[in-house]
């Protein structure tokens, strides 16, 4: 492949860089994108290099927390603080790959991916956490679950790129997932719970379904109580396991995958909530 | 091809980038510009391990990035470690349980343990360095014998 890889140093030459050519695409930790450019899944001869942009921060703002879309997912993981504020975001940050990869993996690319199977965008959802944006018009502010199309489909305009992501001060949450292997394979099911400060249920978001992680809001109300009941997490993940569609595929049949999410939602739960484990 | 993004050093050596071509990965500079075959291509995908160095100290994969792309900081490669005393400590500790078979994972192994221990700090506990290990692929399954040697290395409990 005649590739070029163009490395600007700065936010509006990495837009300019994005517009100078049809086929330009960003390129962070290169985790996803040189496996898909090699496969053909996405085809481009002009990568824009995002390592000299000043994104790679993590931070506790006057609202929450700000996590930039190029910090490297093992500093993101390994950030004062953060675990204590935010235990299910973290969890599914450190389910990503190895150590090794996630050395170089960011959440720009795992969001800018936008994969059915990620382990990031399930409780990213559950947050309800807002993405940041900047592009040739400027910056903006969006809702993930706006954002998010479809598989592999983020709304983004042409030359624009995810800035960070921006999470609430903090909020009892938890991410429970199952694999095959437990490094370096993606999660068959993800399930993210949060319940931010004031909020009046559980949120619950799924990974592993098409056509993109999403959340159950019919599954929510059943977990209006801090700490729900045997009964209400029965009915929750009734609903969970009926309302998506699960993937077949070699990692797991649907119907597998529709089990797992029983006993998945029941360990986040019991984590997050001090309930007893299953 | 774009501007020069400077040298990187390798092993200590300064490897200048200029003459590199954009799409090369660090796994191939490595081995067949630099001749540095220690460093080895299990599955060139991210899931095995087998081509881990060290970035600034940090394992990254090598097969996965590529090296124009990278900041002009440090790589450090299995034959660039002899000198250092986590290094050392490490490859007494594989010596001392026969921790290889074939060999093939083995340096990729050493590196991604010399650069946890250092990242985690001697007092990491077997669990969080079997854990954190858990990208590295044998494909002589010897396993028993690398978790001994881990289990050596691993102080302050589980
Ligand atoms: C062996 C292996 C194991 C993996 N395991 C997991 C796993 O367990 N869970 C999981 O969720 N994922 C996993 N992944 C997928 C991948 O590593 C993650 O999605 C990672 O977060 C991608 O980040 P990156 O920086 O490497 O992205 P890149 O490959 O650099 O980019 C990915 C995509 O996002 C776009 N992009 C990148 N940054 C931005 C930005 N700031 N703005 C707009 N678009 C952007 C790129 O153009 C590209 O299309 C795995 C991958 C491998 C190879
Ligand atoms: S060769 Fe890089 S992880 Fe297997
Ligand atoms: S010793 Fe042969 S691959 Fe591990």
């Amino acid at each position: 492949m005649p590739l070029t890889l163009e490395r600007p140093d700065g936010v509006d030459a990495a837009i300019a860089a994005l517009l100078s050519a049809p086929d330009a695409v960003p390129i962070a930790g290169g985790t996803d994108l040189l496996l898909d450019l090699e496969a053909g899944r996405v085809r481009s001869e002009h990568l824009v290099s995002l390592a000299g942009l000043p994104w790679a921060r993590v931070e506790r703002t006057g609202e929450g927390w700000s996590i930039g879309s190029t910090a490297p997912l093992r500093r993101v993981e390994r950030s004062e603080g953060l675990a204590a504020d935010h235990p299910g975001f973290v969890e599914a940050v450190r389910s990503v790959g190895s150590a090794a990869l996630r050395h170089r993996a960011t959440l720009g690319g795992n969001l800018g991916r936008a994969s059915p199977a990620s382990d990031l965008l399930p409780i990213l959802l559950a947050l309800d956490a807002d993405v940041t944006l900047v592009g040739p018009a400027g910056p903006r502010r969006a809702k993930l679950d706006e954002l998010l199309r479809g598989s592999r489909d983020l709304a983004l305009g042409r030359g624009e790129l995810i800035e960070g992501v921006a999470l609430p001060p903090r909020a009892p949450s938890a991410y429970a997932w199952q694999r095959v292997r437990p490094a370096n394979d993606i999660s068959q099911v993800g399930v993210a719970i949060a319940r931010p400060p004031g909020a009046d249920r559980w949120a619950v978001a799924l990974g592993g379904v098409l056509p993109r992680p999403c959340r159950v809001p019919a599954a929510e109300e059943a977990l209006t109580a801090p700490t729900p009941s045997e009964e209400e997490v029965r009915r929750a993940a009734r609903i969970a396991s009926t309302a998506a569609r699960f993937a077949s595929d070699r990692r797991a049949t649907a119907e597998y995958r529709r089990r797992l999410v029983d006993v998945l939602l029941r360990r986040a739960l019991a984590r997050a909530s001090g309930g007893a484990r299953p | 091809m774009s501007a020069d993004p400077g040298p990187l050093e390798v092993n200590g050596r300064p490897v200048e980038r200029a003459s590199i071509p954009d799409d090369e990965r660090l796994l191939d500079t490595l081995r067949w510009r630099l001749g540095l075959k220690g460093t080895k291509e299990g599955c060139r995908s991210g899931d095995c391990g087998a081509c881990t160095v060290l970035l600034a100290g940090e394992t990254v994969l090598s097969c996965l990035a590529l090296t124009r792309d990278l900041p002009a900081l440090p790589v450090t490669t299995i034959e660039g470690i002899e000198e250092d005393p986590v290094a050392i400590a490490v490859r007494e500790a594989f010596t001392a349980e026969a921790a290889l078979q074939c060999g093939y994972c083995t340096p990729g192994f050493v590196v991604a343990t010399v650069g946890l221990l250092k990242e985690l700090g001697p007092d990491v506990g077997v669990d969080r360095l079997r854990e954190e290990l858990a990208g590295n692929l044998c494909r002589c399954t010897g396993y028993a014998a690398i978790d001994r040697a881990i289990r050596r290395l691993a102080r302050g409990g589980p």
